[in-house]
């Protein structure tokens, strides 16, 4: 029985073949040509497909000889044999002695004198009383018969086969098989098959005309066809619709920024505006201003990347640098004893790579609304060695709420929804943090339905210290997401450096995982 | 933020509520901000991360025991010990007496002495690693302090702290067999080495001596081998601490005698005598409370925490954090607690109420403003035209910012243009490596050494990003600035200018830009092979694009055609999108 599948996926040269062909009957490329009315490459095709199928048999393999022309063939057949030249050469300019008939004619001496003696002996050519070549028979056409032969294979090599036993016995004493430079023709051999078909072929056949295919169905409908309508009354191929396709190389954004863009517009619907700024930070807005002492701990220079040049901003805009020098120094007006330290005005013009998101919510303090939602997702840098969990630079995700109102609970449910909003997360649990900038200080940790629990983010509501030298006398919730671990779990991966690859192809491959 | 390790027994023991599982450990941890960093190992030795960088007294078994028996109702310590503004407590005759010539190079010391039942390695281990503790995280790495253990029996009192020739002083330090001066200790010392930052630029350095003149130590670099190598057995310790802030090391002079005492040891005061005038006093007595009451308004707790509290459960969530506290006239007074010097405003009182309240009892609540969302205006730009570039066939790249000059600059531009290229380029002057040491001053170069590693992926390859760049900037305050760009690459066989120039034109179409082209000379590019792009109405180039030169491909070892570009998104968003051009 031939299934449905094998006959769709019949190419048209296919179907022609096996339809044309009885029982028994022995068919090559050639043949093919002739009877089909195709292309060569088109029978070979078809052969190929059909054997690789099974749908044929090998008959028969022989091997065909052809002669090919070779150059010096070739430059023969334009300019003349030899010894058609030396003829020409006497005909034209009369008996002339061996040395200078060479000459004239473009011939080796050497072969000359041969050329001679074969010319004399069949009295075309003689010698005169003054050792000069004279022409005999002015009429003769010595080199007819391979004349002819070098005529016949300039469009295509001569087939061994089809020539007479003279030919054969003529181009032998010209051809090589190696060597092939000094003789007027190439011997090659090449291999021709012939094949039947099988019985799965006969079967397939017999299927093809019960079902009324003809390999003449339409398969690409053309403009052409809609034009001229000639669709009309004929069939349409049917093809194998689940035969493997071929690979397209789209264009496509990437996973992970999508992820990014997927959380920033959860982000948008919450109500949050979003805030960016430049990578190239002041020790003053990145630490100074979060109320960090400059004797923290975490502003070592282990801890962040220095900017070599220029080393220093020019100045720090006032009236935040003065408000915020007193109170790390004294508290200024907001109610705090301040660090008790002298406060170093010109580290704090000092350039450094923004080393924490947080940095663009004190600065967005300054022009914010009340009440008002912000957050950023900021490429950060850090003085780490780069593994699979530590990047030199990556993305944090940050962002405040400014109210008249706003408290410690408005931000556990803020928390509670980006846990389960951004996270899917199942179960929320809080406990007591600690950020230099802010107080009270919570981390959220979140079960995940894949991932487990983890820490989701830390959080806070920003000491007064931050807020009040920015102009902000309301409180405000302040808060930071990671959300590389459930970016690498949307992607499949496990190495944040994956995240950043520079590899196309993975790249390309890349897909989010449910 | 600092982690410390614990004996798990002594940790329990200490707690006083019987066995605990480790997770019911974890359970009590968020009260001090602890968390379980590894458990227990066959030597009973726990690690333990404490996150509050300002609370100094739990880096050690007994702080944290402290906190945590605390909060779990256990008894409050009381430390008798302590004098103040008012009281004066013995010190018997031991004596700190300070000399004038500390006073510009090092002027703090404070000291006291604990006795009891000899230390055995459990102690003299949470001992080294308080100290460690308490001058690297908390005191600079011992600049501003550093604290040394002595064999109180051997010294006789005074001890003398002044300041000490150099060269003329020598002694045997610890883990030396031989004297050494002092500047030779900075020298040859590891310890000297390591901390010779601190000192070496003083006239004098820093020298502790008991009355007969024999040496303590060299603070904050190394004790004497002597009366400075304290061992296992000894009852009677000498604590001291030198630094550069009073209060620091009064506060930490605190926390160490606290832990002696709920240890089970006497803590035996020590008086402190000054040449001068310090804000308590010409002389005191060690340890010294000196922190002041701290105030909190009841009405910025509750509207801080979002609860109606009534006075009696503000006093008690302090109590369950150790902190004795009286409620009059709407505010709530506090006692700080000896061992603790992180009460800078009232929200400080905030936050341990909140803690000991538990988190539990407070109830997640959406904050009820109404705020309307939006993105920036240049992260709308660029997501409209990452569309366009998707839809010009183009996978979206994301890269590191971070790179090297090779890459961002040797590998793009000819020898001669380097010093050049360089200037204007944002290094960093602490790199970990030179492979993270330029924030990146193109996409193209990015987008290159992706397709230097991409040889693999079926051609043609296009790639694009939207990112950003920093370049150094004059006329900005800081010199420098960022700039968002898009950066476009094509490798294929036929990559040429024609192809890139349509998809420039295609992009500023359907962006809505009106643009020329000006023939640039950039050496990244092959020469009549790159075009700037000049928006419509002005002459300032917003973008350039052509097709990459062979040196640069080489330079990269790319063997395939490449054609590349780089728009700046600010430029085009201050055009505003106008329509029109010669599309």
């Amino acid at each position: 029985m031939v299934s449905d599948a094998t006959l769709k996926n019949l190419h048209p040269l296919e179907v022609k073949t096996l339809l044309f062909y009885e029982d028994g009957a022995t068919f090559d490329a050639p043949r093919m040509q002739v009877d089909l009315g195709l292309v060569l490459g088109q029978c070979n095709q078809a052969l190929s497909w059909l054997e690789a199928k099974g749908f044929l048999r090998e008959s028969q393999r022989r091997t065909d000889i052809f002669y090919e022309r070779t150059d010096l063939g070739t430059e023969y057949a334009e300019k003349g044999t030899p010894v058609e030249r030396m003829v020409r050469v006497l005909a034209e300019q009369g008996p002339l002695t061996l040395p200078d008939l060479a000459a004239a004619a473009g011939v080796e001496n050497r072969d000359a004198g041969s050329s001679y003696g074969q010319l004399s002996k069949a009295g075309i050519l003689a010698m005169d009383g003054e050792k000069r070549v004279r022409l005999e028979d002015p009429a003769a056409e010595p080199d007819r018969a391979i004349r002819q032969l070098l005529d016949r294979a300039a469009q295509a090599p001569l087939e061994h086969s089809q020539l007479s036993a003279d030919e054969q016995k003529e181009i032998a004493r010209h051809a090589r098989k190696r060597g092939a430079a000094t003789a007027m023709f190439k011997i090659i051999e090449r291999e021709s098959v012939s094949y039947e078909l099988s019985e799965t072929g006969t079967g397939v056949r017999t299927a093809l005309r019960e079902r009324g295919i003809t390999g003449e169905e339409i398969g690409q409908v053309t403009p052409e066809m809609l034009r001229d309508g000639s669709w009309q009354g004929k069939t349409f191929r049917e093809y194998g619709v689940d035969a493997p396709t071929s690979r397209l190389l789209p264009g496509r954004r990437n996973p992970y920024a999508e992820y990014l863009d997927s959380v920033k517009d959860k982000l948008v619907s919450l109500g949050f505006s979003e805030f960016d700024g430049p990578v190239v930070e002041t020790e003053f807005w990145n630490s100074d201003a979060l109320f960090m002492p400059q004797f923290h701990s975490a502003r070592d220079i282990h801890d962040v990347y220095y900017v070599k040049t220029p080393r220093h901003a020019r100045e720090i805009e006032e009236p935040y640098l003065s408000r915020v020098a007193e109170i790390h120094e004294k508290g200024g007006d907001t109610g705090s004893r301040g660090w008790g330290y002298h406060f170093d005005r010109d580290f704090t013009r000092r350039l450094i790579l923004r080393s924490q998101g947080t940095v663009m919510s004190a600065k967005s303090l300054r022009d914010a609304e009340i009440p008002g939602k912000y957050f950023g997702i900021l490429r950060c840098f850090r003085y780490d060695q780069v593994d699979a969990t530590h990047l030199s630079d990556f993305y944090q995700t940050e962002g405040i709420v400014l109210g008249e109102d706003v408290n410690l609970r408005n931000l556990l449910g803020l928390l509670k929804m980006f846990a389960e909003e951004l996270a899917g997360a199942t179960e929320v649990r809080y406990v007591p943090g600690y950020f230099p900038f802010t107080e009270p200080s919570v981390e959220v940790h979140i079960k995940h339905p894949r991932l487990g629990w983890f820490e989701l983010g830390g959080a806070g509501i920003f000491r007064p210290e931050v807020t009040k030298p920015m102009g902000v006398e309301v409180p405000v919730l302040a808060w930071g997401l990671g959300i590389d671990r459930m970016a690498l779990m949307h992607l499949g991966l496990n190495d944040l450096r994956e995240l950043f690859s520079s590899d196309i192809e993975n790249v390309r491959l890349r897909r989010r995982q449910g | 933020m600092p982690k410390i390790e614990v004996y798990r027994d002594a940790l329990i023991e200490l707690i006083g509520s019987g066995p605990l599982t480790d997770e019911q450990l974890e359970n009590i941890f968020p009260c001090a901000k602890a968390e379980l960093d590894e458990a227990a190992d066959e030597t009973g030795i726990m690690k333990v991360e404490l996150n509050d960088t300002n609370r100094p007294d739990l880096w050690s078994t007994a702080g944290l025991a402290r906190q945590l028996r605390i909060y779990q109702g256990g008894e409050h310590p009381s430390y008798p010990f302590f004098s103040d503004a008012t009281t004066t407590k013995e010190s018997a005759g031991r004596k700190i007496v300070v000399d004038p010539s500390v006073r510009e190079i090092r002027p703090w010391v404070v000291g006291f002495v604990m006795t009891g039942a000899p230390v055995n390695e459990a102690v003299l281990k949470d001992l080294i690693q308080t100290q460690e503790k308490l001058t690297w995280n908390y005191g600079r790495k011992r600049k501003s302090i550093a604290m040394g253990l002595y064999r109180s029996d051997l010294i006789t009192y005074p001890v003398h702290y002044r300041g000490a020739d150099p060269g003329e002083t020598r002694f045997v330090p610890l883990q030396m067999e031989q004297e050494l001066s002092l500047r030779e200790i900075l020298r040859d010392h590891p310890k000297g080495q390591e901390y010779a930052h601190i000192v070496e630029d003083l006239p004098l350095f820093p020298l502790l001596e008991d009355d007969t003149g024999e040496i303590l130590s060299f603070p904050p670099v190394i004790n004497s081998a002597h009366l400075g190598a304290v061992q296992e057995g000894d009852s009677s310790l000498f604590v001291e601490l030198t630094g550069t802030d009073l209060d620091s090391l009064l506060h930490a002079a605190s926390i160490v005698a606290c832990d002696a005492a709920d240890l089970g040891y006497t803590v035996e005061p020590v008086e402190v005598e000054y040449p001068w005038e310090t804000p308590w006093g010409r002389s005191f007595t060690v340890p010294y409370y000196f922190q002041a009451p701290q105030r909190a308004g009841i009405a910025q707790i509750t509207a801080l925490l979002g609860v109606d509290f009534q006075d009696d459960e503000i006093l008690r969530a302090l109590e369950r954090m150790g902190i004795e506290a009286a409620a009059a006239d709407g505010t709530v007074e506090i006692r700080v607690p000896p061992y603790r010097n992180d009460f800078l405003h009232p929200v400080d009182v905030v936050e341990d109420v909140m803690i000991g309240c538990g988190m539990d009892y407070f109830a997640p609540q959406m904050p009820r403003d109404f705020t309307m969302g939006r993105l920036t205006p240049l992260e709308e730009y660029s997501r409209r035209l990452k569309t366009l570039l998707v839809g010009l066939g183009f996978q979206e790249m994301v890269f590191n910012y971070l790179g090297s000059g090779k890459d961002y600059i040797e590998k793009l531009y000819p020898r001669d243009e380097w010093d050049q290229a360089y200037a204007r380029t944002v290094q960093v002057d602490n790199p970990m490596s030179e492979n993270y040491a330029f924030v990146r001053p193109s996409v193209i170069a990015s987008l290159l050494q992706a397709e230097s590693v991409s040889a693999n992926a079926v051609y043609p390859h296009n790639v694009f990003e939207v990112g950003k760049v920093a370049e150094q900037y004059e006329p900005d305050p800081t010199g420098t600035r960022t700039l968002t760009n898009l950066g476009f690459l094509t490798a294929d066989r036929g990559a040429g200018f024609n192809l890139v120039n349509s998809r420039v034109s295609a992009i500023l179409y359907y962006m809505g830009h009106g643009y020329s082209l000006r023939e640039c000379r950039d050496s990244r590019f092959i020469p009549g092979r790159a075009a700037e792009i000049l928006l419509q109405g002005t002459d300032r180039a917003v973008g350039v694009f052509g097709e990459l030169h062979p040196r640069v491909l080489d330079a990269w070892g790319i063997q395939m055609p490449c054609t590349a570009g780089e728009i700046n998104l600010e430029g085009l968003l201050d055009h505003g999108g106008k329509n029109g051009g010669s599309v």
